[in-house]
Formats: structure tokens, sequence, C-alpha cells
């Protein structure tokens, strides 16, 4: 047997490569048509006003100045959902570990329970919030009982505006079934021989789950942090179907405004320029996951490309 | 040798009040499982039991956990006034051509990034991945705008062709991940034998990687399914509405009449639930396989 070396330099092969470019064709046109070039068009129409049938009036950053010091209902908007975001991600972060961890155990009916906690991702949304908006019912909903039943008063859950953020944050965790598959994945990758190891040398549960555990999930939290946080950050069906983005700004979450500002009231710039600002915080968001990943993921080995 | 032998009676003792240990934490894991699972499910089956009582019974207090009589007969009753068929044959005309076209697409670009070597593969890739984190919000207005100078606004088409472009940087990540778990002497076997790229996709890689297909298929089904937004902006006429869109304005009509809201609800869950039970097995299995690599 003679091993043949490597060669360096890659070498083209024509119809490979001309192969491979008809199989990605569909994909290089969905990647320019429907994702980059839209993109770059909202970037573009954000400095117009344009009401979608008239001339289109070229304004500069006029929208991003009116969104800024004279919408009364953008800064409500934007803290909202910052809030929904922050209450949904890491409530959703914390209930799926929790779940996955305890089914990386040997339990009995580990299928079915994955089956159970999944469940709720495959239901559809609109029926989802429908199901949820009658338990948040105020006189005859299940949690306003369950809160008389001990002795509170009872809570307008989808019409406070202080609390339809929390409310609907909630469902945002509860239908997070998905993460738990991940986090399961990541899981059974934990190489048991850490924990032995740590065993013999008398760490306790606790102290193998910080040392061990945690750090050896890292790569999947991040994983599931970056994606649970762009997915929440652009929220809207919760509005859409149940609360129509109030009471007050409430439920008026970016993506709702944008919406609205765009389909109901024909203002396509103004609607763009929510566009960028939505991505300019998921870009900032992003930059600082990415920034800091560094300094607390841990990579097992060189397992790194 | 000798150090583990003078180890063992020590290691043994310890090993068994370990186990014993282990039992007694699987145990609570397991109670803790029951208790989470019965909180999980129980708002599920609370619209059910809403779904099969009247709305006397509904407004009464304190609310019965179980229905005092099981009205079945709601659904019937509810299925007259909600078209149920009609709106669940129009989500159907969207999904299923456009759960196809990505699986299928999906498919020849991730086969593309996993197997063949091309010029701009990097960047191409890199573009791919970059997607995923590309907010799909931002697009939305001037897809509309493009779609409407299309003349297709308030047709299916802008619901079912976007996804026969690529089916999604996820979906093409996830089957170049398959893809790459098949080994490679196959491909190379069948080179011999003279086949080329497009016979080694359809006859060795895409048995090979059935299951991933699969799980691409549920996934966006999962995706489409419960995109109501998409639904909104685009179909604005009533006898193309889908499911979902069909639920909102029986809510609307019925405003007080959680009985039949519930019914409906319930109805518009099952698809979903079937289509998960027949793919469950291959849900897990395809999400282990990325989960890892990211």
């Amino acid at each position: 047997m003679t091993v043949v070396p490597k060669k360096k330099k890659i070498r083209y092969n024509r119809s490979e490569t001309r192969t491979a470019w008809l199989l990605l064709l569909p994909s290089v046109i969905g990647l320019t048509c429907i994702t980059y070039l839209p993109m770059i068009a909202s970037f573009a129409l954000s400095l117009f006003s344009w009401n979608g049938l008239g001339d289109m009036k070229y304004i500069g950053l006029d929208n991003y100045v009116r969104l800024f010091t004279r919408d009364t209902k953008f800064y409500g908007s934007l803290l909202t959902t910052l809030e929904y975001a922050g209450i949904s991600v890491i409530g959703s972060i914390i209930y799926s570990m929790i779940i996955a961890m305890l089914l990386n155990r040997k339990v009995p009916a580990r299928g079915f329970f994955r089956a159970v906690f999944y469940l709720p991702y495959v239901l559809p949304a609109l029926a989802v919030y429908l199901g949820w908006k009658w338990l948040y019912d105020y006189n005859h909903g299940l949690f306003n009982y369950l809160i008389k039943l001990s002795g509170g008063t009872s809570v307008k859950f989808l019409d406070s505006s202080g609390l339809v953020t929390p409310s609907l944050a909630l469902i945002a965790v509860w239908l997070s079934g998905n993460l738990i598959v991940i986090f399961l994945a990541g899981l059974q990758n934990v190489p048991r021989t850490y924990h032995e190891a740590a065993e013999i040398d008398g760490a306790n549960a606790w102290q193998r789950f910080w040392n061990i555990t945690i750090p050896c999930m890292t790569p999947i939290i991040f994983y599931n942090l970056l994606m649970s946080l762009v997915s929440n950050l652009q929220v809207i069906t919760p509005a859409l179907s149940l609360t129509q983005g109030g009471p007050g700004t409430g439920s008026y979450f970016m993506c709702f405004m944008l919406y609205t500002q765009a389909f109901k009231s024909h203002k396509y710039g103004y609607g763009s320029a929510i566009a960028v600002i939505l991505f300019a915080i998921i870009a900032v968001f992003t930059g600082i996951l990415f920034a800091t990943s560094k300094g607390w993921i841990f990579y097992e080995g060189d397992d790194r490309e | 040798m000798s150090i583990r032998a003078i180890k063992m009676p020590a290691r043994g003792s310890r090993a068994a009040s370990r186990s014993r240990r282990e039992r007694a934490a699987n145990i609570l894991c397991f109670v803790l499982l029951i208790l989470l699972a019965l909180i999980v499910m129980f708002p599920i089956y609370w619209i059910f039991r809403s779904s099969l009582m009247s709305n006397g019974e509904l407004y009464a207090y304190p609310p019965a956990f179980v229905p005092p009589a099981w009205r079945f007969e709601n659904y019937p009753e509810t299925l007259k006034s909600f078209e149920y068929l009609k709106f669940l044959g129009n989500t159907m005309t969207i999904l299923l051509p456009a759960v196809f076209g990505a699986v299928i697409t999906a498919t020849m670009g991730g086969y593309a990034f996993a197997r063949l070597r091309f010029r701009g593969k990097k960047f191409l890739f890199t573009l791919c991945v970059g997607s995923m984190l590309l907010p799909s919000m931002v697009t939305l207005i001037p897809l509309f705008i493009a779609w409407s100078k299309l003349g297709l606004v308030n047709t299916y088409w802008p619901l079912i062709l976007p996804h026969f472009c690529g089916g999604g940087a996820f979906n093409i990540f996830l089957i170049r991940q398959f893809v790459k778990t098949v080994p490679r002497e196959l491909d190379e076997a069948a080179t011999i034998d003279g086949c080329g790229f497009f016979r080694i996709l359809v006859f060795i890689i895409v048995p090979a990687i059935k299951a991933a297909m699969i799980v691409v298929g549920l996934l966006k089904f999962i995706e489409l399914w419960n995109d109501l937004l998409q639904q909104v902006t685009y179909i604005t006429r009533r006898e193309r509405y889908t499911l979902a869109l069909g639920l909102n304005i029986f809510r609307g009509s019925f405003n007080d009449d959680w009985s039949s809201i519930m019914c409906a609800t319930c109805l518009s869950f099952i698809p979903g639930i079937i289509f998960y039970l027949i793919g469950q097995r291959y849900f897990v299995e395809g999400i282990v396989m990325t989960g890892m690599k990211n």
C-alpha cells in the first residue's frame, strides 16, 4: 500500500463546480432575492416616505428622527420588546435546562416525558394563544380561580399594561420545548468520565453541576441563547392574535409596530425604519454575545474548527 | 495492579452507597418530572375540558375540573359555523408544496455543501449561516411590495414559492451535518461504477439521510403552521383563509362563546398532534445531530 500524499492546493473540478452551483441554485436565489436584497431594500426604503401608491419621496433620516423624537409609542414599544425578550429568553433557557437535566437521568418513560414537554411547541400558535387567553380570563379563567382559592384578588393578566408582557412571556416559556431537545442532546454529550473522576475526588452533585455540566454545556447554551434571543426580539404573534398591541404599549412589540405602520397605515418607509432599528438591536445583542463568548464558552479539546 | 487491589474494597462500598443515593435521586427526579409534566399539560387539558362543557357550565363558580357532562355534541355543533375542513384544506394547499420544496432544495444545498468542492463554497456557506442570524422581519416590507408588484398578493404563491429557495439556512445546515455522517467510501464506490454527482445524491445520499429529510419536513411544517404573520400579511380574502386565520375570524364572531371557541381551538390542535406523533422519533434524532455541532 502506498499512501498518496494529499495535495495542498485545491484544484476545482469544473463539472463538480457546475453541479454544485446547480444544486445550490435555489439556495442562491433564496439568499439573494428573499434575504439579502430585501434587507438592503429595507435600509433604502427607510430613507423614503411612501404610502405604497404615489411617488416615493426621499426624506433622508426624517423617519428615524420622528421615531426617536416625536413618536410617543416608540419607546414604549422598545421597552416592551426588550422586557418580553428578556423574560422569555431567560425563563425558557432555565426552564428547558431544568427539564433536560431531569430527562437526562435514568428515569422511566423518558420518551413519553420528552413528548409531553415538546408538545406545546407543535401546536398552532394562534390556537395556543386563544387557549391561554381563556386561562388568563378575568372572571372565569383558571389562574384567577387559583389566585382566589389561595386568598388573593383577581388579576387582569392581559388587560393591564404592566402584566401583559410577563403574561405573554410565560406562554413563550411554555412553548420552548424545542430548546429542551437541544439541551438534552448536549447533555448526552457531556463525557461520563468527567463526572466519575470528579465523584472519586469527592465532588458533590452541586459542584459537579457547576464545574462539569455547565462548562461542557456552554456551547449549547450559547446557541440556544442566541437563537431564542433573535426569535423573541421578533415577537409578533401574541400581539397579532390576542392583544393587538394593547393595553397601552404593553404588547406593542416592535414587530407589531412595524406591521401596523406598514400594513395598516401604509407608511412603508416608516415601517422600514423600525425594521432597521430592530435589525440594529439584534445585531448589538448578537455582537455582545459573540464578543463575550470567548470568555465563557468552553470548547472541549480541540474540537473547534 | 497492586494499587487497584488495595483500592478495590473501599471503592466497592462507596460505589454501593453511591448507587443507593443515585437511585433515590432518580426517584426524586421522576416525581419532579411527573409534577412538571402535569403542570405543562394542564393548560391543554383545561382547553380540552372547556370544549366539552356548555357556556353555562364554563361560567359557573367554582369551575369544574372535570366536565359535568361530556358534551361531545359541541364538536358537530361548532363545525356547523367553523368551516374546519375548508380551512384545513387551504392550509394544506400551502403547507404541502412548501414543505416539499423546502425538503428537496435543502437536500440539494446540504449535499453540495457537505460533499462537493467548488469555487466560492466558503463564501456561500458563510452567507448561508449568517442568514440564520438575520431577523426575517426586516425583509417583510420589501418582499410584500415585490409580491404586490407581481400582482400575487391574495394568492398562495408568496407563502409557497420562497420555500423552494433552499428551505432556510438551518435546514440546509441540518442536511449538511447528516450527509457528512454518510461514509465517503459509498460515494467513491459509486463514482467508480460511473455514477455522476446527481445519481450519487439520488441513489446513495437520499436513502441514507431519509431521517434528516423527514426532520426538515416536520420542522418546516411546524414553522409554517405557526407562522401567523405571513398568512395575515398575504391573505385577506375569506375564501382563502387558513386554519389560523379562520380561527381568528371565528373567535371574533363568537366573542363570548368560549365553549365553541375552545372546540375550534382543539380542532386546530389535531393535525399538529398527529404529525408530531408520526414524526416524533425522527425529530429527536435530527435535532440531536445538529445540536451537537453548533
